[in-house]
C-alpha cells in the first residue's frame, strides 16, 4: 500500500497533520479490536479511504455524566479517531450540536422516517419516576419515548458507555432511579434491534471507531452482515428493572480478555511483587496492583491494548488500580475500589462488610465453639474411654417395651 | 464412639493413602487460596496459584477414586470390630443409626448422659463426611469458573452469568473454602475427643485396642 489513495480521507489525514505511518498503526490496533490480524490493516485503511457516503448517526443522551461525550471529543489535536467518527454525521447531539429547541427535535423525527442511520445512546435508561427522571421542557416525551422512537427504525443501537449497556454506576444499590440498560429497555419494548454493548466508564472512543469501521466498512452498512462479521461474546445477566434475563452482545476483539492477562504488571504479578502503597516506589516500579484492590483478574476488556486518551497510557499503567469499569453491575461488583473484594450489602445493622471479616467471624466462631464444647465434654468426664454407652437406643426404651423397637 | 478397639479393618490402606491426600490438598489450597485471596507475604504468587492448581486436580481424583474404591473396598461393619463388608455400605443409611440423629445431637449438646449407639459412623459424622463430596465438586465447579482456561467453557461461563461475574464466583470459591476450614475442624475434634486412638489408626496406621 505504497501509494496513496487520494480520497476525502487522505485529504482529511493530511490537513491535520497525521502521517501515513501513524495511520496505518492505527489501522492496525482497528484491526486488534475487530479480533482480525494486524495484516489486515492495509485493508481497513483502503476502506476508509475508499469510504464516500456518510452514515447518519443520533447520538442520543440518556441518564448520563456526559464522559463518554467528553471521551470522544477529543480535539484538541490531530487523532484519527476523531478522523474516522467523522464518517459519522451526527444529526443530533445534544452536547455539542448547533440546533436546539424544536428544529432539534425535528432532526430526530425526519431522520427517524427516512432511516437508514445509527443510535449512539450514552447513559442509562433511567425508569423510574414514570421516566420523568429524564425529561426536559416537554413533559409528556420522556427520555424512555426518545429512546423508543430512535430505536425503533435504526440499523444498529451502540450503547455506549457501561450506563447504557446494563445503568452503569446509575443503577448502582439502591437505584433510586429506576436505572437500567439500552438492550434491557428495548427487549422489554420488544424492540428488535440489534444493540451493540460498549461498557467501560466511560466509553473508549477507539472502540466505536472500531466499530463503526466494521459497520461501515467491513460490512458494508449492511447490519444483518455486521452482525455476522463481527466476533461476538454473549454476556447474559438478571436485569433486576425489567426483570428479566438479558443476553449483551459484545465484540469478542474488545471484551473476550482479562485485564490481567494482557497487563504489563503481570510479571510481578506471578512474582508475588505487590504494591502495597499507592504512591509508593513499588508503584514506580510496576509492581502489581492486587493487593491495592486491582480488578483486572475479574474484568474483561482490552484497555491493556488500546489504552487510553490517545493510547498514552491507561489506569493500571498509569499506578491506579482497575476499578473494573468495564463489566457489568461494576459498581456494585468492585466497591469498595481499593478492596480485593467487593463487600457484601448485608443491609440493616450489618451495612456493608467484606468477604473476609464475615469467613474470620464464622471460623472464629467455630473454633471458640469447639474448645467450649471440648471443656464440656471433659467436665463430664467423657474424654479419655468416653461415655458410658447406652444399652439400647432410646427409641427403643420408649417404645421397644411395646412395639418391639428397631431391634 | 471410642471405648473400643481400633483395628486397621476400619481404614484399610488404601483410605489411608486417601485420607493422607485429602488432607496434604487441603492444606495445600487453603494456603495457596489464603494467598491468592491476599497475598500476605512477597514473592510467592506464582508458587501459590501452581501448587492450587496441582492441587486441585489431585484432590477432584483422588475424591472420585475414594468414591469408586467404596464399591469394592471391603472396611469393617462394626466400630471396634475385623468383620468386613464393601465399604459403600457404611455410607448409606444403615440400621444402627435409625432413630439416633436427634440422640446425637442431644448428646453432644450435654441434653444426655450416655453415648449413643451407632454404626461405624455415627449418623451426623456420616452426614458430614457425605457432605465433603458435593461441595468438594461444587468448589471445584466454583474454583474452574474463574480458572483463565475453562471460564469461557459454556458451562462454567454460564454459571459465572448467573451468579453476576466473576467477582461473586471468587467470593463464592472463597466462603466455601471457609466452610472445609470449619468442617476440618469440626471433623478433627470430633474424631479425637475421647482420645488420639482414631488417629494413630487413620494417620500412622496403628491399631490399639481400647
Ligand atoms: C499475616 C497475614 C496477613 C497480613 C499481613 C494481611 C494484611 C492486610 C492488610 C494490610 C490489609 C489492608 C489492605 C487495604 O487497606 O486494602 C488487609 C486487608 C484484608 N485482608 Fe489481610 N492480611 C493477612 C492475612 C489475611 C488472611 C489470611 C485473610 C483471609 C481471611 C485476609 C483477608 C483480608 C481481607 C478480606 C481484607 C480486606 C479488609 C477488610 O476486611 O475490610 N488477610 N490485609
Ligand atoms: C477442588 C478444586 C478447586 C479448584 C478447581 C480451584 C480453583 C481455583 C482457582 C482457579 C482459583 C483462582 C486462582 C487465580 O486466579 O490465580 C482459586 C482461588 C482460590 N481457591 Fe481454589 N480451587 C479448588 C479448591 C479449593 C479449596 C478446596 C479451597 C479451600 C480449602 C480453595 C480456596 C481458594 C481460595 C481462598 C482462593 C482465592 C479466592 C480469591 O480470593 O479470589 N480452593 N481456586
Ligand atoms: C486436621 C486434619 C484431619 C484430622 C486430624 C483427621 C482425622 C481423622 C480421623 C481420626 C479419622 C478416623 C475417624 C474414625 O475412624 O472415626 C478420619 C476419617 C476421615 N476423614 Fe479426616 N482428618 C483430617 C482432615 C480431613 C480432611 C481435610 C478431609 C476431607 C476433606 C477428611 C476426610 C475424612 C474422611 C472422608 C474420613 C473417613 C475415612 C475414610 O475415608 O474411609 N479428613 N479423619
Ligand atoms: S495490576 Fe491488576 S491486572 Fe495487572 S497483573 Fe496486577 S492484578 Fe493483574
Ligand atoms: S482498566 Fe479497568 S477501570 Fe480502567 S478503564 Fe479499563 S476496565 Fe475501567
Amino acid at each position: 500500500m505504497a501509494q496513496e489513495a487520494h480520497g476525502a480521507l487522505h485529504d482529511l489525514l493530511e490537513v491535520r497533520g497525521v502521517t501515513r505511518r501513524d495511520f496505518l498503526k492505527y489501522c492496525g490496533s482497528v484491526a486488534a479490536m475487530l479480533g482480525l490480524s494486524e495484516t489486515m490493516a492495509p485493508q481497513i485503511a483502503a476502506a476508509l479511504e475508499g469510504a464516500q457516503k456518510l452514515l447518519p448517526a443520533l447520538w442520543i443522551n440518556g441518564g448520563s455524566c456526559t464522559g463518554c461525550t467528553e471521551s470522544i471529543a477529543q480535539v484538541d489535536s490531530p487523532d484519527v479517531a476523531t478522523i474516522v467518527l467523522d464518517y459519522l454525521s451526527f444529526e443530533y447531539f445534544e452536547t455539542i450540536m448547533a440546533t436546539a429547541g424544536t428544529q432539534a427535535e425535528h432532526n430526530i423525527t425526519k431522520r427517524v422516517e427516512e432511516g437508514g442511520y445509527i443510535v449512539i445512546y450514552e447513559g442509562s435508561v433511567m425508569t423510574g419516576f414514570e421516566g420523568r427522571a429524564q425529561t426536559a421542557g416537554t413533559p409528556d416525551k420522556t427520555g424512555l419515548a426518545i429512546l423508543e422512537e430512535v430505536a425503533s427504525n435504526a440499523l444498529a443501537v451502540i450503547a455506549v458507555g457501561s450506563c447504557a449497556v446494563d445503568g452503569g454506576w446509575v443503577k448502582a444499590h439502591p437505584n433510586p432511579a429506576g436505572a437500567t440498560g439500552v438492550a434491557a429497555w428495548l427487549q422489554k419494548q420488544n424492540i428488535k434491534t440489534p444493540v451493540v454493548n460498549l461498557p467501560t466508564c466511560p466509553v473508549n472512543p477507539e472502540w466505536i471507531v472500531a466499530m463503526v469501521v466494521q459497520l461501515l466498512l467491513v460490512a458494508d452498512r449492511d447490519v444483518d452482515k455486521f452482525v455476522a462479521a463481527t466476533k461476538w461474546v454473549t454476556r447474559e445477566y438478571a436485569d433486576e428493572v425489567t426483570d428479566a434475563s438479558v443476553s449483551l452482545l459484545m465484540p469478542a476483539g474488545i471484551y473476550g480478555q482479562s485485564i490481567h492477562d494482557n497487563c504489563p504488571r503481570r510479571g510481578h504479578f506471578e512474582n508475588g511483587e505487590f504494591v502495597d502503597v499507592l504512591g509508593s516506589e513499588q508503584e514506580a516500579m510496576g509492581y502489581c496492583l492486587y493487593k491495592v484492590g486491582c480488578k483486572g483478574p475479574q474484568t474483561f476488556t482490552q484497555c491493556p491494548v488500546t489504552r487510553w486518551n490517545r493510547r498514552v497510557s491507561w489506569c493500571v499503567e498509569a499506578g491506579s488500580p482497575c476499578i473494573g469499569c468495564g463489566g457489568l453491575n461494576w459498581v456494585d461488583n468492585n466497591a469498595p475500589f481499593l478492596m480485593r473484594m467487593s463487600d457484601m450489602q448485608l443491609g440493616g445493622a450489618l451495612g456493608n462488610v467484606q468477604p473476609g471479616t464475615v469467613g474470620a467471624v464464622v471460623g472464629g466462631v467455630a473454633a471458640a465453639a469447639l474448645v467450649a464444647h471440648g471443656l464440656g465434654m471433659k467436665a463430664a468426664g467423657r474424654v479419655g474411654d468416653g461415655p458410658p454407652m447406652e444399652t439400647a437406643k432410646a427409641y427403643d426404651r420408649k417404645r421397644g417395651a411395646k412395639k418391639g423397637g428397631d431391634k | 464412639m471410642s471405648g473400643h478397639a481400633h483395628y486397621r479393618e476400619a481404614h484399610p490402606l488404601v483410605f489411608v493413602i486417601t485420607h493422607y491426600i485429602n488432607l496434604i490438598c487441603m492444606i495445600m489450597l487453603a494456603f495457596s487460596g489464603f494467598y491468592i485471596h491476599f497475598p500476605f507475604f512477597n514473592g510467592f504468587m506464582g508458587v501459590a496459584r501452581g501448587m492450587h492448581f496441582v492441587a486441585m486436580y489431585v484432590i477432584i481424583i483422588n475424591l472420585t477414586y475414594r468414591i469408586i474404591a467404596a464399591f469394592f473396598v471391603k472396611t469393617a461393619t462394626q466400630l471396634g470390630s475385623r468383620e468386613v463388608d464393601t465399604d459403600i455400605k457404611n455410607w448409606l443409611p444403615q440400621e444402627e443409626n435409625k432413630h439416633q440423629l436427634f440422640e446425637t445431637v442431644k448428646y453432644y449438646l450435654f441434653f444426655r448422659k450416655e453415648g449413643v449407639i451407632s454404626a461405624k459412623y455415627g449418623s451426623l459424622q456420616k452426614i458430614a463426611y457425605l457432605a465433603t463430596i458435593p461441595l468438594t465438586y461444587l468448589q471445584a465447579y466454583t474454583g474452574f469458573a474463574i480458572y483463565g482456561p475453562t471460564m469461557n467453557m459454556g458451562i462454567f461461563s454460564g454459571g459465572l452469568d448467573m451468579v453476576g461475574g466473576p467477582m461473586n464466583m471468587r467470593i463464592i470459591h472463597y466462603f466455601m473454602m471457609w466452610v472445609f476450614i470449619v468442617f476440618t475442624m469440626i471433623h478433627a475434634y470430633l474424631a479425637n475427643i475421647y482420645n488420639l486412638n482414631p488417629s494413630k489408626i487413620i494417620f500412622l496406621w496403628k491399631e490399639t485396642d481400647h
